[in-house]
């Protein structure tokens, strides 16, 4: 029973961590000179589910299911080298953990990009692309229960667009 | 003072009539003792009531959200997106061209 407690208590935080780990990046270096930033909240996605006019139900995908689970959204931008530097580092322990799985990697002429899962065969709770060239760092985390298939279904939409 | 095996053989109408008696008296060095088990219980749940306490209070404010309008949001949306797939693209043509590689190698051999 004690080992049922500990493991339901480290699960949770192993999640609440992960739904943290965009928040706390966002908070540390939105705010910073030369960094551009976007978050969108859960409240703001509930509403852009009820948009009529926007066209979600495309031929193949449908992002409906996907937008109402999405819990968070982040965007950190910069071309300033010594932030650039410590936001690359920051989101790289953090994605050191363990709790996250590399998805996708590509290096191309010293430019790098890497995406990352977190979640298990059915869901995605988080989402994230990282990317650094010569000039750019760009962080990009989606926090929410996206179901797996459907968002697998959305990048390759995407890859074909 | 009757002991707790004396106190669980009483019947609920002793007990009540007990409780009524006015005149029994709460012993001046009365203390509510718990055992000595519940006692590690009730530490583990006050030390995890307390970390929750912290960890809930020390969670990161959220951020205001950058858009007001939920169609400026969704293009933002839209636009990262599009971002993923044109790096997914990317790495997708590497593989392509990586296995013309392949296939010509394996032509020759």
């Amino acid at each position: 029973m004690k080992k049922l407690y500990i493991i339901l208590i480290l699960l949770a935080v192993s999640i609440s961590a992960m739904a943290q780990d965009g928040r706390a990046l966002y908070t540390k270096y939105s705010d910073l000179p030369g960094v551009e930033a976007v978050y969108i909240s859960s409240a703001m996605f509930r509403l852009i589910g009820k948009i009529p006019d926007v066209e979600m139900n495309g031929e193949d995908v449908n992002l409906a299911p996907i937008i109402k689970a999405l819990k968070g959204f982040y965007i950190l931008s910069t071309e300033d080298q010594a932030t650039g530097n410590d936001l690359y580092a920051d989101v790289t322990k953090r994605l050191d953990r363990g709790e996250y799985e590399l998805l996708m990697e590509a290096k191309e002429d010293g430019e790098v990009m890497r995406l990352y899962t977190a979640g298990d065969d059915f869901t995605v709770r988080s989402f994230i692309m990282l990317t650094r060239d010569a000039t750019e760092v760009t962080f990009m985390g989606l926090d929410g229960d996206m179901p797996r298939d459907q968002l697998e279904d959305l990048i390759l939409k995407a890859v074909e667009d | 003072m009757k002991n707790i095996d004396e106190i669980s053989r009483l019947s609920a109408d002793d007990l009540d009539r007990i409780g009524q008696d006015a005149s029994v008296q709460v012993p001046e060095d009365f203390r509510v003792r718990l055992p000595h088990r519940s006692r590690a219980v009730w530490a583990v749940a006050a030390s995890v009531a307390i970390l929750l306490g912290v960890g809930i209070w020390s969670l990161p404010k959220p951020p205001k959200d950058t858009f007001d309008d939920p169609y400026l949001a969704y293009a933002a949306l839209e636009q990262a997106l599009g971002r993923v797939g044109d790096a997914i693209a990317l790495g997708a043509s590497k593989v392509e061209a990586a296995e013309v590689e392949f296939d010509k190698i394996n032509y020759w051999k």
